[in-house]
């Protein structure tokens, strides 16, 4: 019986021991970017849309859009606000490519939603369908993708955060 | 050495033994370094394969998906402890490979449990569902889980009625029986690891490797439990020669069979018999050698302890027999020291009667205790009493119950007393439980390393 007992205790020791070795190895390494970096170039690189598309985008940018506060920061272009529309590389996970697009209203992020993410089964539909929302409201408020992992959600979490980082980058916000 | 060869020539139930064998025996030692470094490496699998741990749910989801790695390790090892693998049996021995098996066998079932439990709370919390949803939702999507969990409550089934209480309100037989299932079970549960373990959808290399694993085990059960016993049914085509009676409910068989120095059986093993007549060759049951193993003669010696036993005794000479084997470690391979000292109690004393006829020792090195609480329970006295005479060995029966006697015989101020430069022997012990583990105890108790104790059990 103590035989029993001290494999249970030393089974359940081990696991937990194991598990807090890679909760410690925080996910924040993998994305942090300092904002120096970006390069205020606006290249235009992907699909950069010059005006405010149907998405849902559209209601936010105006509204927060006091570009001129923003821009003395970030943007090079003064003037009117821009509104560029910036898709992030396609991350890839264990589950599926995860892809982040962001709008950016003078230099402002004002928008962000993932236009890829797993959903071939339905756990990663069921997982996905509130990750993804509170990512995007994450990275809305953070406006850069040092955010949080959504518990549960590890893998979407890390490609999202890699994939906004890279839409971060093109759009030269970060 | 050479003087008590010759000295065997001229007696009652001589010829020439078995030459000694060059069979490979595993080191105990070994096995389990091999097995914590298979469960290691189970475990790397998963540290290497995930990044990071974050938040409740996952905690638990990767707990589950370390006790599933472990789970599904664990399964093929205990199978691979049970496919009569010949080091494992000359060098572990049956008795200390079941033991491992059962002992192994709980913390497998629990593994298992654990983490289907643990999945399932995890994905739930993960997924901000109830756990009986979350359980309706995995088995419903995912076919492969649907058979898991058969498997998992086939492992739990195996698993309880293996439990030591639970089997002795079972007839030996449907608890071996049953043990087949845990086949179905580990096949069952198979295409779940790779459908939906998430450290082989993405590893061809960990999935090759885990594959080849169960593939080995797979085939080392099909050889050495299915195929090698037909071999060697054709090759030695065995056949009862004789059933005498030895005592009130003790039978000793002889059979007959070719080439069966092959085998390279030692005194002290035994052998999973299996009868060919009506209502017994379905079954087959572990019976020591009682005699040293001869080219064409082997002999075990069986008490009605149940009905196999006793249809046994029933058996016609000519009835053609199978035997798988030979198994056991306690042998003269054991031995340590030049003097040896043989405990034997009950019907145990069937693979000493064989020892004592066969291990090596100089005139006076050899004694054997015979443990037997009434005198119509000793067998073997007439043959035992020859050898004795004729190898120069000594010789003791103790029989009466303790409160007859009015002392334990067994005791270690009695075994001592009994047996001048007790520390100096191997003891090799074997008969009831009880009794083998009060002797373990004295003889530790009496000075004797408990690497020179040898003992074998046939409790299952």
């Amino acid at each position: 019986m103590r035989r029993v007992i001290i494999t249970a205790v030393g089974t359940i020791v081990g696991l937990i021991m194991l598990l807090s070795f890679k909760t410690r190895s925080a996910p924040q390494a993998t994305v942090a970017v300092g904002p120096s970096t970006g390069a205020p170039i606006t290249t235009s690189p992907t699909t950069s849309a010059p005006t405010a598309n149907g998405a849902p985008t559209s209601p936010t940018a105006p509204t927060s859009g006091t570009p001129g506060a923003a821009s003395g920061s970030t943007s090079p272009t003064t003037g009117a606000p821009v509104t560029k529309t910036v898709t992030g590389s396609a991350a890839s996970t264990r589950y599926g490519p995860v892809k982040v697009q962001i709008t950016v209203t003078g230099g402002q992020v004002t928008a962000v939603r993932a236009v890829e993410y797993p959903t071939g089964s339905s756990r990663d539909q069921e997982i996905n369908s509130f990750a993804i929302p509170q990512l995007n409201q994450e990275a809305l408020a953070a406006k850069s993708a040092q955010i949080d992992m959504v518990s549960g959600a590890t893998y979407t979490s890390s490609g999202y955060i890699t994939s906004l980082q890279s839409a971060l980058s093109k759009a030269g916000v970060a | 050495m050479t003087a008590v060869l010759q000295e065997r020539r001229p007696g009652v139930t001589a010829a020439p033994p078995v030459p000694p064998p060059a069979a490979r025996r595993a080191h105990p030692g070994a096995v389990l370094a091999v097995i914590g470094a298979g469960a290691a490496a189970a475990i790397w699998l998963w540290w290497h394969d995930t990044p990071v741990v974050h938040g409740f749910g996952d905690w638990l989801t990767n707990a589950g998906r370390i006790t599933g790695l472990l789970a599904g390790y664990a399964v093929v090892v205990l199978v691979a402890l049970m496919a009569r693998i010949p080091p494992l049996e000359r060098g572990i021995g049956a008795d200390r490979l079941a033991r491992w098996h059962s002992k192994g066998g709980r913390y497998a079932v629990s593994l298992v449990v654990a983490h289907s439990l643990l999945i399932v709370w995890g994905y739930a919390v993960s997924a901000h569902t109830n756990v009986v949803h979350q359980t309706s939702t995995l088995l419903m999507t995912y076919p492969d889980v649907m058979a898991a969990t058969v498997a998992g409550l086939l492992l739990v089934v195996v698993g309880v009625t293996s439990a030591r209480a639970a089997r002795r309100r079972l007839r030996y037989e449907t608890w071996y029986y049953l043990h087949f299932y845990t086949y179905l079970a580990v096949a069952l549960a198979f295409s779940h690891q790779f459908a939906t373990g998430a450290d082989f959808m993405t590893h061809p290399m960990a999935r090759a490797l885990w594959a080849a694993m169960y593939a080995a085990v797979a085939a080392a059960i099909l050889w050495y439990r299915f195929i090698t016993p037909i071999r060697q049914a054709f090759r030695h085509r065995m056949r009862v020669l004789a059933v005498t009676r030895e005592g009130p409910n003790v039978v000793s068989v002889v059979i007959h069979g070719r080439h069966l120095d092959e085998l390279r059986a030692e005194s002290g093993q035994f052998f999973r018999w299996r009868f060919l007549s009506p209502g017994l060759w379905w079954t087959s049951s572990p019976y020591s050698l009682s005699a040293g193993p001869r080219p064409n003669h082997l002999r075990i010696t069986i008490k009605d302890l149940g009905d196999h036993s006793a249809a046994v005794a029933a058996v016609k000479p000519g009835t053609p027999v199978m035997a798988e084997g030979p198994y056991g470690a306690v042998t003269a391979a054991v031995r340590r020291r030049r003097k040896v000292l043989l405990i034997g109690g009950g019907i145990g004393i069937t693979p000493l009667r064989a020892l004592f006829e066969t291990l090596p020792a100089a005139p006076g090195d050899l004694t054997l205790l015979y443990r037997a609480s009434e005198p119509a329970d000793i067998v073997f006295r007439d043959e035992l009493e020859q050898l004795a005479r004729r190898r120069h060995a000594r010789l003791h029966f103790v029989i009466g119950r303790r409160a007859e006697l009015g002392y334990d015989p067994l005791s270690p101020r009695a075994l001592a007393s009994n047996v001048a430069d007790l520390k100096q022997h191997d003891v090799y012990v074997c008969g009831p439980a009880g009794m083998a583990e009060s002797v373990r105890r004295a003889l530790r108790r009496a000075g004797v390393p408990g690497r020179q104790i040898h003992h074998e059990s046939f409790e299952f």
